[in-house]
């Protein structure tokens, strides 16, 4: 095992321990207390749970540029559909259902389109990207939408009390459902990448579609299955944020969102061409991006020169798998 | 060399002379392409040295061994079909003037390359609508017109016509009369002993023996028999098992007024269990067409029946749940995913199998294992990407993952291309056995030996037509390229 081909593997687990043992070495404020590392994986959850669905569509070979404007459709939709049940008092998972089954539809329907329709991946999201967002600020009058469901906003704090675990203050940290969300569906989906025929149909499509249709495997089918597991996602995740502010911004809520799941993608060394990826390189990468941002606005560097920071953490990361792919 | 799975070639010392015809030989994974890979600068090897005209070089990339003069012409052209034939021949490499190209320069010298190699194709023609034996010319003058004086040349015959191929002997041999060497690769013996001077032979990484092709010219079968086993590093016995009579019964599978637009028309055929039909014809008569209709990647209309129920479900899915299975010619971006290992490799088809729900990689291996006692699959590492494995060892697998789902009607495309003569002969035998558990198989093949010596009967294609049966014992090479060609029988 040749050093290269150790940090092409592992590289990004490398470096965010890297980044970690920085934090140890020199601290900065109180880093390692229970709050500050739950708030970690809390930040990373929205852009997290979107990472996962879009690692099985980049897997596939597909892209997927429509989902930050999908997180304000379903936010819109399920908050509406919340309201409307306002008075009689039905639980907030109204509101989640909602927003899953706006996130299903628009999946099937991008990989509909893409799959039976041929229309490149990169046009159709593209579309998303304007269709999706111009239809949430429709509903939303251009602006936010608030919850008349008070509870909406109480859920997005409430979640597990983890056990032997006490705040710098002496008390309980809670780990949010958003949070444990994005844990539960990074194993599961592992799982399903792993474990399941579509998992393993997802890498071959990926990897050489032609030869994959000519092992009768329904490659048009597995492509319609990435596009909806992502939208499916990408409802959960829009569920989430919509219940930590107890409203959306139907012009701001998730932009961005897709490009930094993209990032958290190829940072995790799953490869843009299709056919090789990882889901927990997805998950390590959502962190160290997080990582990364919480550490520089921790010390002090300006907002504005973050980006150029994530931008070189990127290059760099596909850089490192590039120089594994020429020499094997 | 190391690659993961064997030492694909150990301490070889091989000498080439200017103006000389260097055949080299040797089974799948004798090591002829590293060797090739490696004096085209492709790869590094791990110890050893090359010398050129007694001075150690550097071949560490394929620039430094085109600087050195040392050109290579892959089985797979590299050329670009949307531009001209001579922008194909000076790519990266343009004259300009003035820092504007000088398309003239460019075609007149284009044209007088060609012109040397006695070609007649237009400098100015888009490659795209060439042959693909004109491409290899083309590739050809690309070589030369950076003054290569080697040549290496991996399997340049594999996809011409026999036409084709001697217009490429002749060229071969006005280069020899020019002082370039040229290295050539081929599985065709009878060839290589028309063609060269010299012969060398790899086996397992070793070089076996250089021989004096001399030898062998206007021999006797026999004495290609020998070089063959010197290649085998065994003696050869019969390379076609007796045929076995086929069990009288009625058709199990048919195929009625099937046309593939463009490519094959009202093309009908029955085959019954335990038989194994031909279909010969030149290359581009539609016979990979006709296949693809069947199991419909291909639009097709006609009908395909199995045991009498017609097929609906045109789709290769809907084809192997009704029992066909095809195998195509195109291993390396049809048959198989060479970035997969071997595993998921044989058990891609039947991967529904060892989901329940969840897959057991461990059966996966088991099933896989089976296969590789089985088939006699050689491969050192079953979770090693499949790229790693020689041709026919590629071919088993690609084989073995249709096995796999137990279909009744197996259709091989150009089985054995790529293969060499001891993996052809065991080929041959697994398509007998198969045949004899009662599996119904269609062979495509361009080679009419192959269909003469494996078929019970044989088709022949000619654009897109049938245009005559041939059965049992009238199967001979002047019945079936009579019909390929298109010329009455004499």
């Amino acid at each position: 095992m040749k050093v290269g081909k150790v940090l092409q593997e592992y590289g990004v687990l490398i470096a965010f321990v890297v980044l970690i043992l920085i934090n140890v070495i020199f601290p900065t404020g109180s880093f390692f207390s229970p709050e500050n590392l739950r708030n970690l994986v809390a930040q990373s959850a929205a852009i997290g749970i979107i990472a996962i669905g879009m690692t099985f569509v980049i897997l596939t070979g597909g892209i997927d540029l429509s989902v930050g404007s999908l997180v304000a459709l379903c936010g819109a939709v399920g908050i509406l559909t919340l309201n409307k049940f306002a008075d009689s008092g039905t639980p907030v998972l109204i509101c989640c259902l909602a927003c899953i089954g706006v996130g299903i539809a628009a999946g099937f329907f991008n990989g509909v389109m893409i799959a039976f329709g041929r229309v490149a991946p990169f046009v159709v999201t593209l579309a998303g990207l304007a269709g999706f967002r111009s239809l949430a600020l429709h509903l939303g009058n251009g602006g936010e939408i608030r919850s008349q469901v008070p509870q909406l906003g109480v859920f997005g704090f409430e979640g597990i009390v983890l056990p032997f675990v006490k705040s710098q203050a002496g008390g309980p940290v809670v780990l949010y459902w958003g949070a444990v969300t994005f844990l539960v569906v990074a194993l599961i989906a592992s799982f399903i990448l792993n474990f399941t025929r579509y998992g393993r149909h997802a890498i071959a499509v990926g990897a050489n579609e032609k030869a994959a249709f000519f092992s009768a495997i329904g490659t048009k089918w597995v492509k319609v299955a990435s596009y909806t597991l992502l939208g499916a996602l990408t409802g959960i995740s829009a569920f989430f944020v919509t219940a930590r502010m107890n409203s959306v911004g139907t012009g701001s809520v998730g932009s961005f969102y897709e490009l930094d799941a993209i990032a958290a993608v190829v940072i995790g060394g799953t490869s843009l061409r299709g056919g090789r990826g990882r889901i927990w390189g997805t998950v390590v990468g959502v962190l160290l991006l997080t990582l990364i941002s919480n550490m520089m606005t921790a010390r002090g560097v300006g907002t504005n020169i973050q980006g150029l920071v994530r931008g070189v953490v990127i290059l760099v990361a596909v850089l490192l798998q590039r120089g594994s792919k020429s020499s094997d | 060399m190391q690659f993961p799975a064997v030492r694909a070639l150990d301490a070889v010392s091989l000498t080439f002379e200017p103006g000389e015809v260097h055949g080299l030989i040797g089974e799948n994974g004798a090591g002829k392409s590293t060797l090739m890979r490696i004096l085209s600068g492709l790869q590094k090897p791990t110890s050893g040295m090359i010398l050129l005209d007694g001075d150690a070089v550097d071949l560490s990339s394929v620039r430094h061994a085109l600087d050195q003069g040392i050109a290579m012409i892959h089985q797979e052209l590299n050329l670009v079909d949307s531009l001209s034939v001579a922008e194909n021949v000076f790519l990266g490499r343009e004259p300009r003037k003035l820092g504007i190209l000088d398309r003239k320069a460019m075609l007149e010298e284009t044209e007088r390359l060609l012109a040397s190699m006695n070609s007649d194709i237009a400098a100015n023609r888009p490659l795209g609508d060439l042959s693909l034996a004109q491409k290899q010319i083309v590739e050809i003058a690309k070589a030369l017109s950076i003054r290569a004086s080697i040549l290496i040349m991996d399997e340049p015959t594999a996809v011409l016509s026999d036409r084709e191929a001697e217009a490429l002997f002749a060229l071969i041999r006005r280069l020899r009369e020019q002082d370039v060497t040229v290295i050539y690769i081929s599985h065709r013996l009878q060839e290589v002993i028309d063609l060269c001077d010299r012969i060398s032979i790899l086996r397992d990484g070793k070089l076996i023996q250089t021989l004096s092709a001399d030898r062998f010219r206007g021999g006797s079968v026999e004495v290609i028999a020998d070089l063959a086993s010197l290649m085998v590093g065994r003696p050869l016995s019969d390379l076609y098992p007796a045929k076995t009579p086929v069990p009288e019964g009625p058709p199990l599978f048919e195929v009625e007024k099937l046309t593939v637009p463009g490519h094959a028309q009202d093309v009908s055929f029955t085959l019954r269990p335990g038989e194994i039909l031909g279909l010969a014809g030149l290359v581009g008569s539609g016979r990979t067409e006709l296949a693809e209709g069947i199991i419909g990647t291909r639009p097709a209309t006609g009908s395909v029946r199995m045991a009498n129920k017609p097929l609906t479900a045109r789709s290769p899915k809907g084809s192997m749940r009704a029992g066909i299975a095809y195998v195509s010619e195109d291993r390396k971006s049809l048959g198989l995913i060479l970035s997969l290992d071997v595993v998921e490799n044989t058990t891609l088809v039947n991967l529904a199998h060892y989901c329940r729900p969840l897959l057991r990689r461990a059966a996966q291996r088991q099933a896989t294992e089976k296969w590789q006692k089985d088939l006699d699959i050689r491969a050192g590492d079953l979770d090693a990407p499949i790229l790693y494995l020689s041709g026919g060892n590629q071919q088993k697998v690609a084989i073995a993952k249709w096995l796999e789902v137990r279909p009744q009607v197996l259709i091989l495309d150009e089985p054995t291309r790529g293969v060499d003569v001891g993996a052809k002969r065991e080929m041959y035998q697994l398509i007998h056995r198969l045949a004899a558990e009662g599996l119904a198989c269609v062979v495509i093949s361009s080679e009419l030996p192959e269909i003469i010596g494996l078929c019970h009967r044989a088709l022949v294609m000619r654009e897109g037509r049938v245009m005559g049966e041939v059965v049992g014992d009238d199967l001979s090479e002047e019945a079936l390229m009579h019909l390929a060609a298109g010329v009455a029988a004499a």
